[in-house]
């Protein structure tokens, strides 16, 4: 069954200077599925989403200890390009933001664009392969040299998942993608993540409960960067084993 | 022809250090050819180059003390016209005027600012000089005559009018931080002053003026700086005469006109370091003044910011 | 409840204080331009832009030499400064810590407050000493200190308001850094970029002082960037301080010519924007010499 293994966290510890935001994860994630992290404001789940693509470490005295081991390769090896990490597994932000002063075309193609396509009936195949996937092609088909910061939050936030999936990463994380969207526009994303499952392995932050249950094969449940509980989302909702899952998922702290 | 990608943001990196170090080290290279410009003058005069007040190329004897009287009277006279001025401009665009009209008397106000040096220095020469020796003097003169500023004849050209220019000139500066200062006081405290009762008046007395005391003054040393360096347009109505009177009517030089007027035509050596010596000073003077500014105007944003 | 009357009084004295000074200020706008327009505009004619100076007496030249070799040396000084410029923009921009870049910010900080006079002396000891002549070189590198610190203080301004998630966004897409830089960040804010760059350079366009004894003038045309060349500001200060009616009358279509360039690359330059927030912090660097 190992080649159903997406991504394997091992240890992982991130850190601001000297302060610990997560501690010691350990996590499996498998194919195909969606992934959801919970828990309260502050919880570090935010901080480990973006260990895992080698954000993190963009940020000013930001650290990283531990493994993730993506396709048998451990991307905190010494010999590790986060520049190649990052195009294999992708990230969608909590803010839509679409790249300024550039039309939806060029955001969506940018990436395979800079990877080297010159290619443009194959860029516009992407284009219209990705926008289709992330459900925004019959909106903005006839206006695909617009700019991307002309549509609407849903729409920009869908033009970002779009922007991410045309590098083809098989692993997209998503850091509470939904947050910044009217509730229509959350349930298109949500039945989106349901759609591109088919392809992909999404990882997803959440800060809402409700959002994990419908959409996740799995949750994870996170306080002050200590790993609580992982599982099924079924189990985790109606059968937590820890006595802090119980209390956020009643609302009794969080 | 595959480099990693780590080395290559270390090489866009490194270069562009460079190419900053390159930007300091030509700076730090010229501020030392300025010194080494100005070592003869230095040697010769010492420090009492500042106290001295006879200029005279032709004997090679130096003193700058009636340049850089020229310069500060002018300036502190500019900021007393400019000041009141531009606080005023900047409070009725910011908290009267509807925002329409408001922005295009802004506009107007930062047109000044575009207008060169040397068009401003034409039409002082032509339009502004003549017209403070046929009204504006004699004005003064009947109404305040008795004070030594307004005393002796004027021929347009002078310190007067070189003042005046200055202030035109600064007036977008101090006017455009004035703005900025009085848009970080929030809305609330405004509506509570006029909640209280107090006439707009007094509004802007008590919610404008006051806590932004320190941002006015940092706008005005800014202006400030702006007057001490300012050359062509004072070159041309000043009337380039390095004397010291008490009368505004007479002609005067600051440090910057006589460098426009005399540099390209210095022969003697000793000449021409005392001119660099002069630039020297002005580089010190204007770099505290507007380090001053800075720091004024700083230490106010993070007041209000808290 | 009524106003007493010296309350009512001041408030009335304050609103006139208020709307004289706005006439006032204006005023000296308005008399340039109807100054310019009369004197300049009557003084203006084809011969101006196509002929070069004739000797004292003669009626007629022009200035087209000192046309020439203002966008001479604009164009020559603007090709020194405007990529170093936004390369140390971008380096504080995005590399903004650390020794050298607070170095660099301290030195932008210092020539933007430097008065262009000195500019000028600079340019001078560097080039003409060395030279032994005055030189069109000489007046193109001062013009380049007039144009570095504004572009790099522009650059830098602008492109700290890309937010920084949208740099991860780029990041995340598997970029190198200098990718999301040059293809995102920097041309994404292209248009606002042009807008300061253009500023900058009609500041540039229409300085005397550092032009006086570094390019010095001339009174004929040429191209050769190792002698003195004319330029339309110092021929305008020539000019106007001479004494024959015929140079002071070029002198003020002179100064109409170059108010039309100068306020016309200004005013191109505001109306090209689009976004308000952006505008706003140029602006700021234009009216006010340091930094907040």
């Amino acid at each position: 069954m190992t080649n159903t293994i997406a991504l394997e966290v091992k240890n992982l510890n991130a850190y601001f200077g000297d302060f610990r935001a997560v501690k010691d994860i350990n996590l499996t994630y498998h194919k195909n599925t969606v992934n959801a992290i919970i828990g309260p404001s502050g919880c570090g789940k935010s901080t480990y989403i973006r260990c895992l693509n080698r954000i993190h470490e963009e940020v000013e005295d930001a650290s990283v200890k531990g493994e993730v081991i993506l396709g048998g390769k451990n991307i905190y090896a010494e010999n590790a390009d986060p520049v190649e990490v990052r195009k294999h597994i992708g990230m969608v932000f909590q803010k839509p933001n679409p790249f300024p002063s550039m039309s939806i075309f060029d955001n969506v193609t940018i990436g395979p664009k800079l990877w080297g396509e010159k290619d443009r009936t194959k860029l516009e195949e992407i284009t219209e392969n990705c926008l289709k996937k992330a459900a925004l092609w019959d909106e903005v088909k006839d206006k695909l040299h617009q700019d991307g910061t002309s549509l609407s939050g849903g729409q920009q936030q869908r033009l970002c998942i779009a922007r991410t999936l045309a590098i083809d990463p098989p692993i997209i994380l998503m850091d509470e993608p939904t947050s910044a969207l009217d509730p229509i526009a959350t349930v298109k994303i949500e039945d989106l993540m349901n759609e591109i499952k088919k392809e992909y392995t999404v990882i997803v932050v959440t800060h809402n409960m409700q959002q994990a249950r419908r959409i996740a094969d799995y949750t994870s449940f996170f306080v002050l960067g200590d790993l609580i509980e992982h599982g099924l989302t079924s189990d985790i909702f109606t059968n937590p084993k820890e006595k802090k899952t119980e209390d956020y998922i009643s609302g009794n702290f969080g | 022809m595959k480099i990693p990608y780590s080395k290559q943001d270390q090489y866009v990196y490194t270069a562009l250090r460079f190419f900053s170090l390159v930007v300091v080290c030509l700076l730090i290279a010229i501020i030392f050819q300025l010194f080494m410009a100005s070592k003869l003058a230095f040697d010769e005069f010492g420090l009492s180059f500042v106290t001295d007040d006879f200029w005279n190329p032709v004997d090679d004897e130096f003193g700058a003390l009636a340049f850089i009287f020229g310069t500060v009277v002018t300036s502190i006279l500019a900021l007393l016209i400019a000041g009141p001025v531009s606080v005023f401009v900047a409070i009725y665009t910011n908290e009267f005027l509807p925002k329409k009209i408001a922005s295009v008397l802004g506009l107007f106000v930062e047109l000044i600012a575009a207008i060169p040096s040397i068009v401003f220095g034409l039409w002082g020469l032509y339009y502004l000089a003549p017209f403070v020796k046929n009204f504006l003097a004699p004005f003064l003169k009947k109404y305040l005559g008795f004070l030594p500023f307004f005393q002796g004849s004027s021929f347009g050209i002078g310190i007067l009018t070189a003042a005046i220019i200055l202030a035109i000139m600064i007036i977008p500066t101090i006017t455009s931080v004035c703005r900025e200062v009085f848009k970080s006081i929030p809305n609330l405290r405004k509506e509570a002053a006029l909640g209280l009762g107090a006439t707009k008046y007094e509004m802007v007395k008590i919610a404008i003026l006051k806590p932004s005391f320190s941002g006015i003054m940092g706008a005005l040393v800014l202006g400030l700086g702006r007057a001490l360096g300012e050359t062509m347009a004072v070159a041309m109505v000043i009337g380039n005469n390095p004397v010291i009177s008490s009368s505004l009517f007479s002609a005067g030089a600051t440090m910057a006109s006589v460098m426009a007027n005399e540099y390209a035509e210095a022969d003697s050596e000793l000449h021409l370091s005392a001119l660099c010596y002069v630039g020297l000073l002005l580089f010190v003077v204007t770099f505290f003044v507007n380090l001053m500014a800075r720091t004024i105007v700083w230490n106010n944003s993070r007041k209000s910011k808290r | 409840m009524k106003i007493s009357r010296k309350r009512a009084l001041k408030n009335y004295f304050f609103y006139t204080c208020l709307i004289l000074s706005s006439i006032v200020v204006i005023i000296p706008l308005f008399m340039v331009f109807f100054f310019l327009l009369q004197k300049g505009g009557s003084s203006l004619s084809l011969d101006f832009f196509f002929n070069n100076p004739k000797p004292v007496g003669e009626i007629g030249g022009g200035m087209k030499h000192a046309i020439l070799g203002s966008f001479y040396m604009v164009g020559l000084g603007s090709l020194i400064a405007v990529p170093l410029g936004l390369v140390c923009g971008v380096y504080l921009s995005e590399f903004g810590k650390g020794k050298i870049a607070s170095l660099l910010r301290f030195t932008i900080d210092l020539l933007t407050g430097v008065p262009s006079i000195v500019v000028g002396i600079f340019a001078y000891l560097i080039f003409v000493v060395s030279m032994k002549s005055f030189s069109a070189i000489a007046g193109a590198f001062a013009l380049s200190i007039i144009i570095l610190p504004i572009v790099t203080r522009t650059t830098e301004e602008i492109l700290k308001l890309i937010p920084k998630h949208v740099k991860e966004a780029g990041l995340a897409l598997g970029l190198p850094r200098w990718k999301v830089i040059v293809f995102i960040v920097v041309k994404g804010s292209r248009s606002s970029l042009m807008t300061g760059i253009i500023l900058a350079i009609s500041r540039a366009a229409g300085e005397t002082a550092p032009l006086l004894f570094t390019a010095f003038g001339s009174m004929y045309l040429s191209y050769s960037p190792d002698e003195p060349m004319a330029s339309l500001p110092v021929q305008i200060y020539n000019y106007a301080i001479s004494p024959y009616d015929d140079w002071q009358k070029q002198a003020w279509a002179g100064a109409f010519t170059l108010i039309i360039i100068v306020l016309g690359l200004n005013l191109f330059a505001r109306f090209y924007f689009v976004r308000k927030d952006i505008y706003r912090s140029i602006k700021k660097l234009f009216t006010r010499q340091t930094k907040d």
